[in-house]
């Protein structure tokens, strides 16, 4: 179970280190005004202390429980966090395999596997829609389009 | 009345056998494209460009301009039916249309969506037809003071109108901002915020951005509730097509608004993006049914598609008469006229009249054509959402990588749309508005560079922000529209110091 409170948290200490890390980016493109104008750095520098600061404050609201959503105490349920792995998960590993197998494979074997192994879909239905989709994208961006997509590392060891 | 009989005249160009079938044509391939995010009407154009240099250049400009139509139209689509916006024209659509689609009317949001910007695309043609020197002077008058001034009316317009906490908004909007600036900066020619990673050289594209906000973000948060879009039924009900088509006339006050910001944005290079923010913003704040915006509410799309087809109309025009592309598709068009032998330019309407005209026409009949294909297609887009949950989330997913990936050809992006997935998962959880975000992704760095340069040109003087009439007038309505909804919470909170707290709103 993760509360709310915590969940604040979590998105201010984000946004601010974001913050931080525009501010100290900000100085090596120089800041004020110089010959050339504004300086590239100001306005980068000037959004980054904005963010800085709303973030404090939004901190500071989040970990007393104040603001908006004070009433709602929980922010996701044990149930509710497994749903969203469940599709978050096999997502990162997709993106995560596709410099290894390329596009085609990886997409195959993401629908193959989110459909088939939670008996969402019959196994031969998952296989038809994870055969097809790799074809629809090769015949749409590749040939049409000719846009290509990452073959991956094995199709370049096997020479394509 | 000259320039009526020369638009005759471009009906017999327009209105042949040859010519309608280029327009059907064109107008499918550019569904496509436009429905396909990652693919968008510069593709298309630039794919078929090869192809026209055997035809006729007012064939070929006709073939081209109805596949930038049919872009136009399909953006819309995922932006209704799956809260992924195709184009960065269509995010302000997903506002109200993914909403009503989610709740089972996805005829009547894909209808109305469609009817509107044609009615949008009508008024900008009518626009081109009788205001085209005119307009043409007006955009000579437009300098880096006065495009700042037309992108901070954008901000102004849209600003604040969320319902979000305000210190959230800020944020929100900082750090798109920040995102923005990521890239070479355009100005200096440095490069700005890239941490050291060379990818980040390019910037992050709004399509990257928007992508993982708006379409993984709320994949996550539909999971989270067990989402399970309303029953649709199962035959395709052609009746509710005219039904909501039938209705639009209710919202003439809404469409004519729109349409006339719409205008307004296109032929002043702020572009169809900031036209449909902007418009979307003013039809909240000043419909009566502005408090149930972002709960699916048909006006909520009405005002957006219509701006966003007007401005997409209108902002042809400064190609055509001053050679200034006012769009990458447009660029891409203009490299074709010289390939063609044309010379862009304010020559073109003396020299290659039939040219202009045969084009002019063809926009009239080349929009009836697209919204009639559209419209026939909106049982097939609407069928979409019968597909069971469980099968759709990892073909979006998948359509969202793949999107991502072929914005430029890069894995780095897939990467980032998936972290930016995750953000706008939990800014969407706790209530930062992902809208303000967006919207200085988009323009941002745009306004940015415009409010330098003016501080180059003045020596860093503010005042040439009220240099002369037209920069002042904009300065002075982005002003107003920015402390409006301030004063009037001054005033409720003055009379009925309770009545706030109770209000609930949808946070966009």
């Amino acid at each position: 179970m993760i509360s709310r409170r915590a969940l604040e948290i979590a998105a201010a200490v984000l946004t601010g280190i974001f913050g931080v890390v525009v501010v100290v980016s900000s100085f090596d493109n120089g800041i004020g005004w110089s010959s050339a104008g504004v300086d590239a750095g100001t306005f980068p520098f000037l959004t980054g202390i904005i963010i800085v600061l709303g973030s404090l404050y939004n901190l500071g609201q989040g970990a007393l429980g104040r603001g908006t959503l004070a009433i709602v105490r929980v922010a996701v349920t044990p149930s509710e966090l497994r749903r969203l792995a469940g599709l978050f998960v096999p997502a990162a590993i997709f993106v995560a395999v596709i410099p290894m197998i390329g596009m085609y494979l990886a997409s195959a074997a993401y629908v193959f596997a989110v459909l088939a192994l939670p008996k969402r879909q019959s196994v031969l239905r998952a296989l038809v829609i994870a055969a097809a989709t790799p074809l629809a994208l090769y015949v749409v961006f590749e040939r049409m389009f000719q846009v290509s997509l990452p073959h991956g590392a094995l199709a370049a060891a096997f020479g394509f | 009345m000259e320039n009526l009989q020369s638009l005759l005249h471009g009906f017999t160009i327009a209105v042949t056998v040859p010519h309608l079938t280029l327009m059907v044509i064109g107008v499918l391939l550019g569904i496509l494209v436009g429905v396909l995010p990652g693919l968008g009407a510069p593709n298309g154009v630039s794919l078929l460009l090869p192809l026209t240099f055997g035809m006729q250049p007012v064939s070929a400009i006709i073939l081209l301009s109805s596949m930038y139509w049919g872009a136009l139209f399909g953006g819309s689509v995922t932006s209704i039916l799956f809260n992924i916006p195709g184009e960065p024209s269509s995010v302000a659509t997903t506002f109200d249309g993914y909403p009503m689609a989610r709740d089972g009317r996805p005829t009547t949001a894909l209808a109305t969506a469609f009817g509107s910007a044609a009615f949008g695309a009508l008024v900008g043609v009518i626009l081109i037809t009788f205001l085209a020197s005119w307009v043409a002077q007006v955009a000579l008058a437009f300098g880096p003071p006065e495009y700042f001034a037309v992108y901070f009316l954008a901000f102004a317009s849209f600003v604040g109108m969320g319902g979000a906490a305000p210190i959230k908004t800020v944020v929100a909007l900082a750090i798109g901002f920040a995102i923005a600036a990521i890239g070479i900066d355009t100005v200096s020619g440095s490069v700005r915020l890239t941490m050291g990673i060379d990818e980040l050289v390019k910037g992050v594209s709004f399509v990257v951005a928007v992508m993982g906000l708006f379409g993984i973000g709320e994949l996550l948060i539909a999971v989270e509730e067990e989402f399970s879009a309303r029953a649709v039924s199962s035959r395709v009900d052609w009746k509710e097509v005219f039904r909501a088509l039938g209705r639009l006339p209710h919202h003439g006050i809404a469409l004519l608004r729109s349409a006339a910001i719409g205008c307004w944005m296109g032929i002043t290079p702020g572009g169809p993006t900031a036209a449909s923010f902007m418009s979307y913003g003013i039809a909240k704040r000043f419909s009566s049914n502005g408090a149930r915006f972002g709960t699916g509410e048909a006006e909520g799309i009405v005002a957006p598609e219509t701006a966003d087809h007007a401005a997409g109309t209108s902002a042809l025009l400064p190609m055509l008469s001053l050679g200034i592309p006012g769009s990458a598709t447009a660029a891409v068009m203009m490299g074709g006229l010289m390939i063609w032998g044309l010379n862009p330019g304010p020559m073109l309407f003396v020299d290659q009249k039939d040219f202009v005209w045969g084009l002019i026409a063809s926009m009239y009949v080349g929009n009836i054509v697209a919204v009639a294909l559209v419209l026939l297609t909106v049982p097939v887009f609407a069928a979409l959402m019968r597909i069971p949950f469980a099968v759709i989330a990892p073909l979006i997913v998948i359509i969202c990588v793949v999107g991502a990936y072929s914005v430029s050809n890069s894995y780095l992006d897939v990467v980032l749309m998936l972290g930016f997935g995750v953000v706008g998962y939990l800014f969407k959880k706790l209530h930062y508005p992902l809208a303000p975000l967006v919207l200085a992704i988009v323009i941002g760095d745009k306004a940015e560079d415009a409010f330098r340069q003016a501080m180059l040109m003045s020596k860093g003087s503010l005042g040439i922000f009220f240099a002369n009439g037209l920069v002042t007038t904009l300065v002075l309505a982005g002003m107003a529209l920015l402390l409006l909804p301030l004063a009037l919470q001054i005033v409720r909170l003055l009379r009925k110091p309770d009545v706030s707290a109770q209000e609930k709103v949808r946070i966009i």
